[in-house]
């Protein structure tokens, strides 16, 4: 049984003196606190180089959770299939950007190459855009429609099936090869804080922040932003007030299929286009919903670095092959003691029946 | 009947039709029907029927009965107390190391115990069945979704230790545990692939049939109510996990000693779990026998495609996962269910 914590609105707003905070978020600060001193930790073991890694990935994650954590809160779809968006991304960025790298060698020009990779990134965005609309209305809709019971596992499975058929089609499609590109830009890399950044990994992580807290001023301040949340909220009630319940999903979910796309492209680099890139992006973008709570879109983007952090910690100390092995203990152990993640879930609907 | 005194027609008939019925209910005590007992009568006896007397068939019937029993032992959880074991080929795999290790007389790996498969499958089991009873007091407390990305995660966890605890396992290059018998014929493994899947799928339609199984239903269709009957959810919940991955670790164990190669890859993968999860839903949630029924003709098709089409990798597992949802999409009853809707039309034409 689902534990609910009473909520005392009158005293949160009477009291909001630091200790009482503390006190009313102890999973939360606990967490934040241990990360920030295994974050100190790490950058005197390993030096700030890791830390840059860990603010990359982190915002990487960050907003594929956010994503995830939108779809879940809005549409109740436990999304199996998110790391698939973000294969399709890798793939359109590759054949879009690759040509265009092609001819740009044959008779340079500097203000293109500065451009040509956004034009990946966008275009892998739009595709993702495109792959949520159909992925929506050829899937989930009929899904709604036809179920009465049990929503949230079938939706879930129904993911899983999409992720198994996108994956295999792949494969099938391009094949098991791997396509990557070695850099975007062909610049020397940034100096800071006397070590050497790649300016992909800076855009990729400045597109993740400019991307999140442009989905945050989205869902604060437009109408169409409101009414999701109005959806999240209550979907009886959104729908009595004239919300389109179906235009709501759609968008919804698009643009958790777009910006995971977004970050398939982004990474590129980092991350090359093969058929089951999207594992891992899955994996640690579910670590990040667990942790943060389900459905709580502010928490995932804030446990998007604390997982990172854990990933890159674990590198670090214990190498790469225990990268997902700890992190996934973690978790679980997260999952015993709060199951309903440091920051709390924001979704009522997860008792299924 | 062998009796002195002649009976009469009548009272031949009736004692006949009483034979019958008692063989009837007999058989429905332990899961079968007649017409089910005729299908598995066939699959025993298709071994020495040609086509399927070829080597290559004999492994995919056994390869199907494998799935089959995995089926069964995975609908016990997702179609009774309706959690999604997702950690289901981890724990299988689990299984199939610990008594693939117990069985290891090669000096490669750090120990060498060299116990007989035989034992080492039972203890396999038991592990397994050890992690699942932790793994089930720990997701009780969480519902549906939770419970299910627990088991993922642990199942994750799983396979990671899997492949980095390279002393133990050769990580992914793989162990190549002894086999049961020394031959190198398939027809004996069908037999005992076929027992085990019997015993799978008899243990827990005994369970099912009992008022432990009508607790599972209670608590997998609102389990609010069933606690308000009286049920508690937490001790069934838990109970039927054990079994399940029991079950789970038991057929692993024949895994690693009939193929005879173990990587973790191909064994505890999570598309794994998605195979099973596939075939059960396809033969219809909460049937045991549906998903059983469905993984024969499924292997098959899905073995003669990835032979026939090797240009097409993946096709298969294409079919699977459309199949999966083009099920769960539009007729969420599987086999069964159409199984039982053919049957209620029968009888009503028959009145």
């Amino acid at each position: 049984m689902e534990q609910t914590r009473p909520i005392k609105v009158a005293q949160i707003r009477k009291d909001r003196s630091l200790a009482n905070m503390i006190k009313r978020n102890r999973p939360a600060v606990a967490v934040l606190l241990g990360s920030f001193v295994l974050a100190v930790f790490l950058g005197i073991q390993a030096g700030p180089s890791q830390l840059i890694n860990t603010f990359v990935t982190g915002g990487m994650w960050a907003l594929l959770a956010v994503g995830l954590a939108l779809v879940f809160g809005v549409m109740n779809i436990s999304h199996f299939a998110h790391g698939e968006s973000f294969m399709v991304g890798a793939y359109v960025a590759y054949f879009i950007f690759t040509p265009l790298q092609k001819s740009l060698r044959a008779n340079p020009n500097a203000f293109l190459s500065t451009i040509a990779p956004f034009l990946g990134i966008i275009a892998a965005a739009l595709a993702g855009l495109v792959l949520g609309v159909i992925l929506e209305r050829l899937i989930f809709y009929p899904l709604r429609k036809n179920t009465k019971s049990g929503w949230v596992m079938n939706a879930f499975l129904v993911t899983v099936g999409i992720s198994f058929i996108m994956t295999n089609g792949a494969t099938l499609v391009m094949g098991p090869n791997f396509r990557g590109i070695p850099r975007y830009w062909d610049v020397p890399p940034v100096q800071m804080l006397g070590i050497r950044v790649s300016v992909d990994r800076l855009v990729a992580f400045g597109l993740a922040i400019v991307t999140i807290a442009g989905l945050w001023l989205f869902l604060r301040n437009t109408r169409t932003g409101r009414a999701i949340r109005a959806v999240a909220q209550d979907e009886t009630g959104a729908q009595m007030v004239g919300i389109n319940l179906t235009f709501i999903h759609t968008l919804t979910f698009a643009l958790a299929t777009a910006t995971a796309a977004m970050a398939g492209a982004a990474l590129l680099f980092m991350f090359q286009a093969y058929p089951t890139v999207g594992l891992k992006p899955l994996y640690f973008s579910w670590y990040v919903v667990m942790l943060a709570g389900l459905g709580n879109v502010a928490g995932a983007a804030v446990g998007g670095f604390i997982v990172a952090l854990l990933q890159t910690a674990t590198q670090q100390f214990f190498g790469i092959n225990w990268e997902d092995v700890i992190p996934t203990v973690v978790m679980v152990i997260v999952l015993i003691l709060v199951p309903s993640g440091i920051f709390g879930s924001e979704v009522k609907g997860v008792q299924e029946q | 009947m062998t009796t002195n005194q002649p009976l009469s027609t009548a009272d031949r008939s009736a004692g006949a039709a009483g034979w019958w019925e008692k063989l009837k209910s007999a058989l429905l005590r332990i899961g079968f029907t007649p017409l089910g007992l005729v299908m598995l009568l066939l699959l025993a006896a298709s071994p020495w029927i040609p086509p399927f007397n070829q080597e290559h068939y004999l492994r995919w019937l056994i390869m199907g009965a494998f799935l089959a029993a995995q089926s069964v032992a995975f609908d016990f959880t997702a179609g009774y107390i309706n959690v999604v074991n997702f950690g289901f080929a981890a724990i299988l795999g689990l299984g199939a190391y610990t008594s693939a290790i117990l069985a290891n007389t090669s000096p490669v790996l750090a120990i060498q115990p060299g116990i007989s498969p035989w034992i080492g499958i039972w203890v396999g089991a038991i592990v397994a069945g050890i992690v699942g009873l932790g793994l089930g007091v720990i997701t009780l407390r969480l519902r549906g979704i939770y419970a299910a990305v627990m088991a993922w995660f642990v199942g994750m966890a799983l396979l990671g230790l899997a492949r980095n605890l390279v002393t133990l396992t050769r990580g992914p290059l793989g162990m190549s545990p002894e086999t049961f018998l020394d031959t190198n014929a398939n027809r004996p493994y069908f037999y005992i692939i076929l027992g085990m899947m019997l015993v799978v799928y008899i243990t827990l339609r005994l369970v099912t049939r009992s008022h432990i199984g009508l607790a599972f239903k209670a608590i997998g269709q609102n389990l609010d109510a069933a606690r308000a009957s009286g049920i508690n959810p937490t001790r069934y919940k838990v109970l039927n996990f054990t079994l399940s991955c029991f079950f789970a670790g038991w057929l692993g164990g024949f895994y690693a000693h009939f193929f005879g190669s173990l990587t973790p890859q191909t064994l505890m993968h999570t598309s794994k779990t998605v195979e099973v999860l596939a075939i059960a839903y396809i033969g219809g949630r909460g049937s045991l026998w549906g998903g059983m029924v469905v993984a024969f003709p499924f292997v098959f098709l899905t073995e003669f495609i990835r032979s026939n089409f090797t240009n097409l990798p993946g096709l298969h597992l294409i079919i699977y996962g459309v199949l999966m949802i083009a099920v769960m999409t539009y007729y969420p009853g599987g086999l069964s269910g159409a199984y039982a809707w053919l049957l209620s039309k029968i009888r009503r034409t028959r009145k």
